[in-house]
């Protein structure tokens, strides 16, 4: 393992049988899993590069043995990592050798449905997609759509506040939850939020979401939900130069038109795709665009001619726009089976997240092809174009001596890229294990230090999710310390009125 | 008192490090147009950020703005207006409600966190909060975010900042995304509806397909003389529930005339477009029927946040209750209510009401005296409290910044 997890604790694995037996207490049955073969289960998420099975799995089912355990945690100074359906690409959820991984995959139930006031409560084990199934029928459905929303757990939506292609439009996930039930590692309950617009005092709410599960354990989450567009329609759109699609995507911005998804993919990623589902992309380009309008028909027709003028102002070489869901669905099947589909031309590969600004695309594009000759690894490219998120597929082969340190490498060199145009690590899948020891290329220790007192602020011993995030841990004594700015005791010299 | 005016973020660090060394509270402000809002602070300095306002960049392709804290929300505004486009939140402006002559500056703005009525389909001041480089009640000068939209790197210290009414840092500058303004806005006018009935017409709005962006109802005891923005419309005297439909032209006008079907059992619904639209929500947003200059100047303004559908319940009991008025927007999840003079501004009539429906109040208009008598900012509950205690200790554990404006004694 290249990254250095915090030292296990000796003592506690020493007492392992008694910790067991006292969790047992408060779950019981089948609810604590302590063999290691049944562990293996839970051993990686979806950052699959990284393994450990856990000291021991517990499944809670209510709020209630959520917080006991927490609290027996908490008094025994026991680490807990919790899990949702563990499909994080960060390794968010990768366990601990000495710590407790506290699944929620039992939180299963839908509590509420209020169309009235456009919201789901909910448990946070329900799928992503579950939430939109069981509001289809009334036309409803929950925005935000990660790539894996067959399989990912609401909570862990919450935790890494996910994106998806849909957000350009309709937001992350931060932008459509108002509200939780969350467990601090004290073992304390609280109820944040409602189904209102707004929560009042400071907005506990936003800085849970996206805190990769080191704040609390979510037990329950209300989730605005929003009415279907009447239509949806997409382009598909090649073009013989990278810069030129790039070009495309700003001007289109420019225009005023937000698409509902506007995502692009380079000629390894186009091939990849179309060899897997044969969606009839074109093969002789270098750069495609599926951009997607929603909305009511008249809407949508207007804007694809809007779009399609833009294209071709651009030098697109290939157009094609889709006059049947089933044409439409098929655009689609090849971007969102890129990941897969990559997977078959390729032993392993490594999918990486920055953001950059969107004018930064073509540059960042030519940085990551020069980085591919440097280290000699193959790279496809798929992006959501419109707001700038890449995700690089870095192709290596693991059985191959030293390729996946390279690969690793190859992948911090683009992140570095990513914040050096003015970007950022991590657009959707958090930062994990997988981008902790990258923060300081983006965080002074002055900003990771703020971003730690915050996490004193709810858990002052560090015993959540330690060892994720942050490249250093420091104590939160240490943190609350005042430094003495010797010399500073009047006011300086500063403009009195 | 010392009015400190920093010239650069260097300025506040030394500031507040001396503040920090002094054990001397700071009040932190742009314009000091939203002073009046909260608990009278325990400060006895003033750190004024109106020098800090420059426009760091403007990315009219990137959807972005960087801005200094101090910068005038109008020149933003006409800034971003010069390239079509605008802050989806549709950030109100207080100095009508609250009879001050300024507009405000950008970080007074995201510090308030007073969203408008497309908050229900943009989301508010937090939803477009990119990035922030502030000063902590440490003394040092720290980043959160960035400057793109998709960004999970680190906690979203934003989101903490914007609403936090400067008790937490001091924001320097701030990135913030900006959207094209629409081509069009058509809005549907139905008249004579009551409180509940327009309530549910609204839920029926937001409800459909047809992507509203603004759903308000002005009872008929709203209207009086001298409310502004109204032109004609005001002076038919009746209740007036509006509803807006706003993108490209022929798909608000297409949507507009699917609504007005949609809506046909609560009515027939007129069309107000364009200009008219926008001068009608701006009436809304600003809240000019309960305007410092008319003639409710003197009674006490709640600003209350609910469950859209339990508004018209929550403000028609109240205004019942009180002898006050209310106007709905967020399709009932926003209630103002401009109640009766009164040394606690009727403030456990309105608190039990709004904790009955899962509601929050917050006092936005009130003489200092009435302020000193009740909590301005809706009490929380005690675990809640007690975490949002730690997390501005966490900042500023000296309490060094706005100490005393979000809690009644704490000064």
């Amino acid at each position: 393992m290249a990254i250095m997890m915090p030292a296990s604790d000796q003592a506690v694995l020493a007492r392992r049988a008694e910790i067991v037996a006292a969790l047992r207490a408060i779950v019981p049955g089948e609810g604590v899993i302590d063999t290691p073969a049944e562990m293996r289960a839970y051993e990686s998420d979806g950052l699959t590069a990284y393994r450990q099975p856990p000291m021991v799995v517990v499944l809670p089912d209510t709020t209630e043995q959520v917080s006991l355990v927490l609290k027996y945690c908490a008094a025994q100074g026991i680490k807990v990592v919790p899990r949702g359906s563990g499909t994080s690409l960060s390794g968010g959820a990768l366990p601990l050798e000495d710590g407790v991984l506290l699944g929620l995959g039992k939180f299963k139930r839908i509590r509420e449905i209020d169309f009235d006031n456009r919201v789901v409560v909910t448990e946070p084990g329900v799928t992503n997609l579950a939430i939109s199934q069981a509001v289809a029928h009334a036309g409803f459905y929950y925005a935000p759509d990660p790539s894996s929303q067959i399989a990912c757990s609401i909570g862990g939506n919450v935790a890494e506040n996910s994106g998806g292609v849909h957000c350009l439009k309709y937001g992350m996930t931060t932008n459509n939850v108002l509200g939780c039930e969350i467990v601090l590692m004290s073992g304390e309950i609280l109820r944040i939020g409602g189904k209102g617009c707004e929560n009042p005092g400071y907005d506990l709410m936003g800085v849970i979401t996206g805190s990769e599960g080191l704040l609390g354990v979510i037990t329950e989450i209300t989730v605005r939900i929003l009415q279907k567009p009447e239509t949806a329609r997409a382009l598909m759109v090649g073009f013989a130069e990278v810069e030129a699609a790039g070009e495309c995507v700003a001007r289109i911005i420019g225009a005023g038109i937000i698409p509902g998804g506007m995502e692009m993919m380079d000629k390894p990623a186009i091939h990849a795709a179309e060899a897997f589902v044969h969606a009839g992309y074109p093969l002789d380009v270098e750069a495609l665009l599926i951009i997607e309008l929603d909305g009511p028909g008249v809407e949508v027709d207007e804007l694809i001619s809007r779009v399609e003028a833009i294209a071709n102002a651009c030098g697109s070489t290939t157009c094609q726009i889709s006059t049947s869901e089933a044409e439409r669905n098929l655009f689609w099947a090849g971007r969102k089976a890129a990941f897969p589909a990559v997977g078959r031309i390729s032993p392993d590969y490594l999918c990486m997240d920055g953001t950059i600004p969107r004018g930064a695309l073509p540059k960042a594009l030519a940085r990551i092809r020069e980085l591919s000759e440097t280290y000699q690894l193959g790279c496809a490219n798929v992006f959501h174009a419109g707001d700038g998120n890449l995700h690089p597929l870095i192709l290596y082969d693991a059985n191959k001596p030293g390729e996946i340190e390279r690969a690793e490498a190859f992948g911090a060199d683009i992140l570095r890229a990513c914040v050096e145009f003015g970007g950022v690590l991590t657009g959707e899948h958090g930062v994990g294990i997988e981008k902790r020891d990258l923060m300081p290329e983006m965080f002074s220790e002055v900003d990771l230090n703020q971003q730690q007192r915050l996490k004193c602020a709810f858990d002052a011993q560090g015993l959540l999710n330690p060892g994720k995030v942050f490249p250093t841990l420091h104590r939160c004594a240490e943190l609350g310390r005042m430094h003495v700015h010797a010399g500073k005791l009047a006011f300086p010299d500063i403009p009195r009125f | 008192m010392d009015t400190l005016r920093v010239r650069d973020a260097r300025d506040v660090e030394d500031v507040v490090r001396a503040a920090i060394a002094n054990e001397q509270p700071l009040e932190v402000i742009g314009h000091g147009s939203k002073r009046g809002i909260g608990h009278a602070m325990a400060t006895n300095a003033v750190l004024d950020l109106s020098a800090l306002n420059a426009v760091t960049a403007y990315e009219p392709n990137e959807l972005i703005v960087t801005l200094q804290a101090g910068t005038p929300l109008a020149d933003v505004l006409s800034l971003i207006d010069s390239k079509n486009q605008q802050f989806a939140f549709e950030p109100m402006d207080t100095a009508p409600l609250l009879g001050t002559p300024a507009l405000g500056t950008i970080g007074g703005m995201i510090a308030a966190g007073l969203a408008g009525p497309r908050r229900i389909r943009a989301g508010g001041a937090r939803d477009h909060l990119l990035g922030a480089h502030a000063v902590s009640g440490f003394g040092d000068s720290f980043k959160t975010g960035g400057k793109v939209v998709k960004n999970v790197t680190g906690y979203d210290l934003c989101k903490l900042l914007a609403g936090s009414w400067g008790t937490l840092s001091v924001m320097t500058e701030v990135t913030l995304k900006v959207m094209p303004k629409p081509e069009a806005e058509r809005t549907l006018l139905l008249r004579g509806l009551d409180d509940a009935v327009a309530n549910k017409a609204m839920t029926a709005a937001l409800g459909s397909p047809y992507d509203v962006s603004g759903a308000a109802h002005l009872p008929k005891s709203a209207f009086r003389a001298g409310t502004e923005g109204l032109g004609d419309i005001a002076g038919q005297g009746e209740p007036l529930t509006l509803l807006r439909l706003e993108g490209i032209t022929a798909s608000a006008a297409h949507r507009a005339g699917s609504l007005r079907e949609l809506l046909a059992p609560f009515g027939t619904a007129t069309l107000v477009e364009d200009a008219a639209s926008a001068a009608l929500w701006g009436m809304i947003r600003d809240v000019l029927p309960f305007a410092a200059s008319g003639a409710l100047a003197a009674w006490p303004v709640w600003r209350i946040v609910c469950p859209p559908a339990s508004g018209a319940a929550l403000g028609a009991q109240l205004a019942r209750e009180t002898g006050g008025d209310v106007i709905y927007d967020w399709g009932g999840g926003l209630i103002w209510a401009a109640l009766p003079p009164k040394a606690d501004a009727h403030a456990p009539a309105v608190r039990s009401r709004a904790n009955a429906f899962g509601g929050h109040a917050t006092l936005i208009r009130a003489a200092e005296d009435v302020r000193g008598n009740i909590d301005v900012f809706h009490p929380q509950a005690e675990g809640i409290a007690a975490l949002s205690e730690r997390v501005r200790a966490s900042f500023d554990p000296k309490s060094i910044l706005n100490r005393g404006r979000l809690r009644r004694g704490a000064g």
